[in-house]
């Protein structure tokens, strides 16, 4: 424990809980100070996380998880954060669309109601939270952070599509969160212990008798985050509630279904990656993810308007991740972490997009050209009999038109963007099971690898045609339209976004390195179960000396 | 980096010509044209380096752990292709300075002619199959972008959206199949996978990854059945057509298919599929050409015959074929560029298009028609003309094609009937228009176009003549380096002569052209008497209408099977998830022993057992009456949730069952408090119950036994183990010696977990917020605005003591009198009880928790008997800053740890000997304790307002005052 900042992992979590409180206390009057605090301190937190990126990614292959004991208690007692690669990489993804959610909610949202910076930050501070702890209970303390701030930021701005949504979108998580609770009780009731390093460590010691117990109580457990993570058949939530929120909330959003993801994934691999449980679940999660694409992929093909195409995007990035997880090799892993970073931040940049396009105005002089009924025999090519003039588009429907443009690239995973190195990663990784990289020829690929090949270039091809024609319709099609007014803090999100994943693409081959490093402790999580039961608490005076031996 | 250069050069020119004026025209063409002449010339002095075999190769590293870097590779035939886009390009630059009208924003089009021109020179230039695809799809969507430039049209729309549906979803195929050959070889380098054509070939995945390629090639080049996009594209302005949909993208299939022709070709699997399409394509293209009235779609559908005829050159596993098919790309190209241009010149001039309508025009603009006739000659195939040549070469294949009898008979006649087709065509095309008496109710007035929009086309005419005339000299050298690395590196023996003897092949010419202007004769005839107009047979299968309808079906279907599979219902979704749940769980016990445990079970007793009757009577009471009676739901929910309290105390958890009784009290109050607001249940609705009604019911109540026997099980087996690994004696064991407090669940809270209740208070806090900001907002619905049953027992004009109480300021002075004064007794009493439990909290049962709700309880009772208006008027309360406050102390105490360098949260004791009280004992945790108290203080109290403000609001209304119901009394 080198590093610059040893206790920097608490930040997280204890920046966006002081700065709600500080929120609050500062009054519904003082609007400019309470977003400055909040675009404040979402800057802060991506900077802290990048920090804690960088820590986590210097040490090697191995990779160094930090580990900070709080309230000095050591682990399978007290409670810890770790920081290894995957939880910095989340914590990153949380800055980056934190910050563009936070500047973007400053042009209107942040002013719509009551307290929506207060929930914004506790909000954060739950998805930091979840993504940090390494305590089970503690996991679940998060989850319902994030959601119950989640459940006031949903119905922020009210208006019965958010109501209603809502009122579902709460019934359906509170379920989960029951469901959360009873797969821990069975779970520490088997293994009398919530730090998943140390479940991870014992789950080989549990006696045959009662791995049953053991499997119904993951398996319960395992429904709650699969919920979050909106598989097939249990996300029937998602696209109501997403696209009725308000845009920087859905950009917010769509890092949720990601913690659902993200504790399948640290779970599965901790809990279920050797021993007599080994590989536990992960037929379900493949096929159930096969499923969960198809159905996106369906959405996508029978919605019209952005705001449930993105909706849909989510849904089908979320069976993509669910399928590669459950093919439980570290080359998919690694690709999938890739395609995690590309997706989240390309859906988060189109739910921000929605509602700037959906202001373009039309004049009213057009009906919009409903491209859902067949059209009439052929249109003349030449009926106007004039030179044609093309319509000059306004400045800012054609910057809004190119982010679309790229926003429909990144999501539908068209070359040259990130979403396409992302589906390409995927690709090459599912043809090439042993992993290496390059296509390694001869290697039998498993019959699912097929099927999930297959359904990643159609879900491709869906989203292609939905999203040209919404694009038809949105920038085409409206008529004489009116340019909508763009504030500089929106378009400055936007581009925000936009630009992280060019990034992603120009620096595709560090940011693959990375998630390769990061699959490969996630599949090995020797490394990781040591650093935290390993860590022993700072000798204090009430605490003068440590006995080695647990009583 | 000669390449790299070359390739960046028209994406910058594109976004330079995007920042220029949108309507300066005469800038924007000089810049985008300077820009592609610029490249064309670097090009051709490229020349020399590849003339003779040589790669020109130049990586740029980009993703090399997924094998995709940009690798550049100029070869002979790559280099003969960027001639090809690069020249044309510049010369379609001129041309659209001219055709495009003045008041049109053009900026737009060169930034996207630019741009599309740099993605085709990816495409041709790519070393690196995947690559290739990326440069590919990019044409597809430029192409799209420039289809749909005159966006306003439903033509341009549709036209575009099925160019990019088809092309992208073929490029999608390439990819796969780009990634199945790299899987093969092991590499996506273009030069592996040239090198191992017959480990490829060989190889069990070669027909997946052949037809995959295919699909891309075809589609790309408006092969049949995929051929109907490209008359479509015709909706977009000509210079595109000229430059895209003739000469250069569409080429981009049969640019892929030579590429990989030493890698794929020479199966049966390509000759059938490959032969087939081309085959089909060039008859049937044809054949639709020669009824066409748009010279846009004669031209259309004349290209797509002519791909057709280069995909089956390429599909002959000849390697002569092979030279003849990169023969007839070059020539194909400079024909039909300049025809597309010269009709554009035509519509331009005239205003139409329509070949019915145009007549003599050669009066008028003779020099335009001059060059129309000569590439029309070019594309009929004229002697003495570049298509001659390739087209007798085209012959000479089919003629000396040896494979199965039937096919050996079939490809020269279906060659010479194609040929004759052609012929039609092109009179059509050129005689047509140009000849005949002069047409009189045109648009507009014909003349002859500027000359600097001829100056293209005649660049390209005089090419076709030149080749046509001395192909040895001209194309000779060119055509020897582009065809080489086709065939994989030797050249078959071919002539380029003029003239081979009177052979079989010239004869099929010379059949093709008598056979075609006897054919145009006869059909123009029939025309002339108004029958014919639609071409026979194949009128009624129209490709394109069966596109849209299907595309059409396909949301269609997939909103049924959204339907079927997704729900908006939240019962479905609720059912869904029990029932996975259950499913899951289910499974996952299946095939590993699933056992009771053998802890000591405790004996019944009788007490216990009629305790828990009435908790599970309650409990399935209030299940049951939700929906009937909400007020007896909720009092059974507070008589289960006592007995849970009460069981707590049977196991001599007294903590837990304080804690327990409070949330119990408060929750059922504020339940109690919302119901007034919600509507009231309609009675008198009553449907006969149907069997299926009966049927759902019974699928619930099955899903709810199931479930609840499932939970009952797993709560059974989970109680009767023993946990030999738990961590609990470890509290047990710590929490006064370390934790410095005899109240274990309370040193739990606030030290061994207290992460967690820094968790939970927070989660108090967002709920209490969420809840404030949903009801402010919130306007009950009018049913429940009036006053209750109890309070209308008085009509207004009735004379009693009991003064109302929502007319008066303060509720309490009516009939609530007696329970106001001793609820305001209480309240000092209650914080007194409060403080206590808060301070004894560490050792003994109490802690900020309790104390904060026994608070809570004692200010909802003063709201309660004495209304918001009386209360706020005397207390200024502030349930947000209580909880802001409380939070900022929680996370301070644990920051104080920090400042003397231990974890986050470690708490740590003071002992204080103060005078009189003599020894305290201190913890930091008391603080965070405060803060917690402080949290469920103002969290109860701000739903408690939320809901208490409703009833305001709702009276205020028809008393119409609303300017004094604005304080709200929050923060």
């Amino acid at each position: 424990m080198t590093e610059r900042f040893p206790h920097l992992i608490v930040a997280p979590v204890v920046l966006p809980l002081m700065t709600a409180a500080l929120l609050l206390l500062l009054g519904q009057k003082r609007k400019r100070a309470k977003s400055i605090a909040n675009v404040g301190a979402a800057l802060a937190g991506l900077l802290v996380a990048l920090e804690i990126l960088h820590g986590a990614d210097a040490g090697g292959l191995s990779g160094a998880a930090r580990v900070v004991l709080m309230s000095n208690w050591e682990a399978p007692f007290g409670i810890v954060l770790v920081a290894d690669r995957l939880s910095a990489l989340m914590l990153v993804l949380v800055g980056v669309v934190s910050l563009c959610a936070a500047l973007y909610a400053e042009a209107a949202w942040g002013r719509a109601g009551a307290y929506f910076h207060a929930l914004f930050q506790i909000q954060l501070m739950g998805l930091n939270g979840a993504f940090l702890t390494g305590d089970l209970f503690n996991l679940f303390v998060f989850f319902e952070v994030m959601l119950a701030a989640s459940y006031g930021l949903h119905l922020h701005g009210s208006g019965w599509p958010r109501v209603r949504s809502g009122l579902h979108y709460i019934a359906v998580n509170l379920l989960a969160s029951s469901l959360f609770l009873v797969g821990l009780a069975v779970l520490y009731g088997v293994m009398g212990t919530l730090s998943m390093a140390d479940i991870a460590e014992k789950i080989a010691l549990v006696p045959a008798r009662d791995r049953g117990l053991l499997h119904a109580g993951a398996a319960v457990l395992a429904v709650a985050f699969l919920i979050k993570a909106a598989i097939w058949p249990l996300n029937a939530w998602l696209v109501p509630a997403y696209s009725a929120t308000s845009a920087p909330v859905a950009a917010l959003f769509a890092l949720m279904t990601k913690v659902g993801i993200y504790v399948l994934m640290r779970l599965s691999t901790l809990l279920f990656s050797a021993g007599a449980s080994a590989q536990f679940g992960g037929t379900v999660l493949l096929y159930a993810g096969l499923a969960t694409i198809a159905f996106g992929a369906i959405g996508l093909m029978a919605s019209m308007s952005l705001g449930h195409i993105a909706g849909f995007s989510v849904i089908v990035s979320s069976g993509t991740l669910l399928a590669s997880l459950g093919m439980g090799t570290p080359a998919v892993t690694s690709a999938a972490l890739f395609y995690m970073l590309s997706a989240t931040l390309a859906v988060s940049a189109l739910f921000l997009l929605v509602e700037l396009v959906e202001r373009i105005g039309s004049d009213g002089q057009r009906r919009v050209p409903d491209l859902d009924v067949e059209p009439g025999e052929d249109t003349n090519l030449d009926d106007e009999e004039a030179p044609l003039v093309a319509r000059a588009f306004p400045v800012s429907i054609a910057l809004l038109g190119l982010a679309f443009m790229v926003c429909a690239l990144l999501v539908a995973g068209l070359p040259p963007l990130s979403g396409f190195v992302a589906k390409l990663s995927l690709l090459t990784a599912l043809l090439s099971p042993r992993g290496g990289g390059h296509a390694s020829a001869g290697a039998p690929v498993p019959p699912a690898a097929w099927i999930f090949f297959g359904l990643l270039l159609l879900s491709g091809l869906a989203a292609t045609i939905s999203l040209a024609r919404a694009g038809i319709r949105y920038f085409w099609s409206s008529g004489g339209r009116l340019p909508p007014r763009l504030k500089a803090v929106e378009a400055a999100s936007l581009l925000g976004l936009i630009l992280c994943c060019i990034l992603l693409t120009l620096f595709a081959e560090p940011v693959l390195r990375t998630t390769s490093a990061t699959a490969a402790g996630l599949h090995s999580p020797k490394a990781y179960i040591e650093a935290v039961l390993s860590m022993k608490p700072r000798p204090g005076p009430t605490r003068p000396v440590i006995d080695e031996e647990a009583p | 980096m000669p390449l790299a250069a070359l390739l960046l050069l028209p994406f910058l020119g594109s976004v330079l010509t995007a920042l220029l004026p949108t309507r300066a025209r005469s800038e924007l063409a000089a810049c985008a044209g300077f820009v592609s002449a610029g490249a064309a010339v670097w090009v051709i002095s490229l020349f020399p380096r590849v003339r003779d075999g040589g790669v020109i190769r130049e990586t740029i590293s980009w993703v090399p752990s997924l094998g995709l870097d940009l690798v550049l590779r100029l070869d002979g035939f790559a280099w003969m292709f960027a001639v090809l886009i690069t020249v044309i390009g510049a010369l379609v630059c001129l041309y659209a300075r001219y055709y495009m009208s003045p008041e049109d924003p053009v900026a737009r089009l060169y930034a996207f002619l630019l741009a599309f021109m740099g993605a085709m020179l990816g495409v041709v230039l790519s070393g690196n199959l995947v690559q290739l695809v990326v440069f590919w799809e990019l044409t597809s969507l430029v192409s799209f972008l420039l289809i749909g430039y005159w966006h306003h049209r439903v033509d341009a729309q549709r036209g575009a959206r099925m160019a990019l549906t088809v092309t992208g979803a073929g490029g999608l195929a390439l990819l796969g199949g780009v990634l199945l050959l790299g899987h093969i070889v092991g590499s996506y380098e273009l030069d592996v996978a040239l090198a191992s054509g017959d480990r490829v070939r060989a190889h069990p995945l070669y027909p997946a990854a052949l037809v995959l390629i295919l699909l891309g090639a075809l589609t790309k080049s408006a092969q049949f059945p995929f051929h109907f996009w490209l008359p479509r594209a015709m909706a977009a302005p000509t210079p595109v057509s000229a430059y895209l949909h003739s000469a250069t993208m569409v080429k981009a299939g049969v640019f892929l298919l030579a590429r990989l022709w030493p890698v794929l070709s020479g199966t049966e699997l390509w000759f059938w599929i490959v032969s087939g399409a081309g085959m089909t394509t060039l008859l049937l293209g044809a054949y639709i050409a020669m009824f066409q009235h748009d010279l846009k779609r004669v031209l259309a559908y004349s290209t797509i015959s002519h791909l057709g005829l280069i995909t089956l050159l390429f599909g002959l596993n000849s390697s002569l074929a092979a030279v003849a098919g990169v023969f007839h790309i070059m020539n194909h190209a400079t024909f039909k560029a300049s025809l597309f241009m010269a009709a554009g010149v035509v519509d331009h001039e005239t205003g139409t298009r329509d070949i019915r309508r145009l007549n003599g025009l050669i009066r008028s603009m003779p020099r335009t028609g001059a060059l129309a006739l000569v590439a029309s000659g070019a594309m009929a195939g004229v002697p003495l003309l570049n298509g001659f040549l390739s087209k007798e070469m085209f012959f000479a294949e089919t003629m000396f094609f040896s494979a199965h009898p039937s096919v050996e008979v079939m490809l020269p006649v279906v060659a010479t009937i194609a040929a004759i087709f052609a012929v039609v065509y092109s009179l059509r095309f050129g005689y047509d228009i140009f000849f005949g008496p002069p047409s009189t109710d045109l648009p507009r007035q014909p003349e002859e176009a500027p000359r600097w929009m001829r100056t293209p086309i005649e660049l390209l005419v005089l090419s076709c003549l030149i080749v046509g005339v001395a192909p040895t000299i001209s194309i000779g050298p060119s055509l020897a380096a582009a065809a080489r690395p086709v065939v994989g590196g030797t050249l078959p023996e071919y002539s380029l002569a003029i003239w081979h003897g009177f052979n079989p092949p010239f004869v099929m010419s010379l059949v093709a052209i008598a056979g075609g202007v006897l054919g145009y004769l006869w059909l123009r005839k029939h025309q002339e008497q108004g029958r014919l107009q639609d071409a026979p047979f194949v009128g009624r299968l129209n490709a394109r209408r069966l596109f849209e309808s299907a595309l059409l079906g396909l949301t269609r279907l997939s909103r049924r099977v959204l339907r079927l599979a997704g729900t908006r219902r939240l019962q479905t979704q609720m059912f869904t998830i029990i029932a996975v749940a259950l499913l899951l769980a289910l499974l996952a016990a299946r095939g590993v022993p699933l056992e009771w445990g053998d802890r000591d079970r405790l004996p019944a007793s009788p007490a216990f057992v009629l305790l828990w009757v009435i908790g599970a009577v309650c409990a399935v009471g209030a299940a049951v009456m939700a929906k009937f009676h909400r007020l007896i739901a909720i009092t059974l929910m507070g008589g289960a949730g006592l007995v849970t309290c009460l069981t707590f105390m049977w196991f001599s958890a007294p903590d837990l069952a304080l804690t327990q009784i409070v949330v119990e009290i408060i929750t059922t109050i504020l339940l109690l408090l919302g119901l007034r607001w919600l509507p009231m249940r309609i009675e008198g609705i009553s449907r006969p119950v149907t069997a299926r009604d009966r049927m759902r019911r019974g699928r619930d109540l099955l899903l709810a036994i199931g479930a609840g026997s499932g939970l009952a099980a797993l709560s059974y087996a989970m109680l009767t183990r023993p946990a030999p690994h738990s961590i609990s004696p470890f509290f047990l064991s710590r929490a006064l010696p370390e934790g410095g407090g005899a109240n274990v669940v309370n040193v739990m809270l606030v030290d061994f977990r207290a992460f967690d209740t820094l968790g939970e208070i927070t989660v108090l806090g967002a709920v209490a917020l969420t809840v404030y900001a949903l009801l402010r907002r919130f306007r009950p619905p009018p049913e429940s605005i009036e006053q209750p049953h109890q309070q209308r027992a008085f009509p207004a004009d009735v004379v009693t003591d009991l003064v109302k109480p929502r007319t008066a300021e303060d509720a309490a002075r009516g009939y609530m009198m007696v329970p106001a004064v001793i609820a305001r007794l209480l309240l000092p009493v209650s914080v007194l009880v409060a403080a206590h439990f808060l301070l004894r909290g560490h050792n003994e049962p109490g802690g900020g928790f309790v104390a904060g709700l026994v608070v809570a309880i004692a200010m909802l009772m003063q709201y309660m008997v004495s209304g918001a208006l009386w209360l706020e008027a005397r207390a200024r309360l502030r349930p947000v800053r209580w909880i802001a406050v409380g939070l900022l102390l929680g996370a301070i105490t644990g920051l104080g740890a920090l400042a003397v360098g231990y974890p986050f949260l470690t708490t740590h004791t003071a002992h204080v000997r103060l005078p009189l009280v003599g020894e305290v004992h201190l913890p930091s945790a008391t603080f965070f304790d405060l803060g917690v108290f402080a949290v469920v203080v103002g969290a109860t109290l701000l739903t408690l307002t939320a809901l208490a403000h409703q009833s305001l609001r709702a009276h205020r209304r028809p008393t119409q005052s609303p300017a004094s119901s604005t304080s709200e009394g929050t923060s």
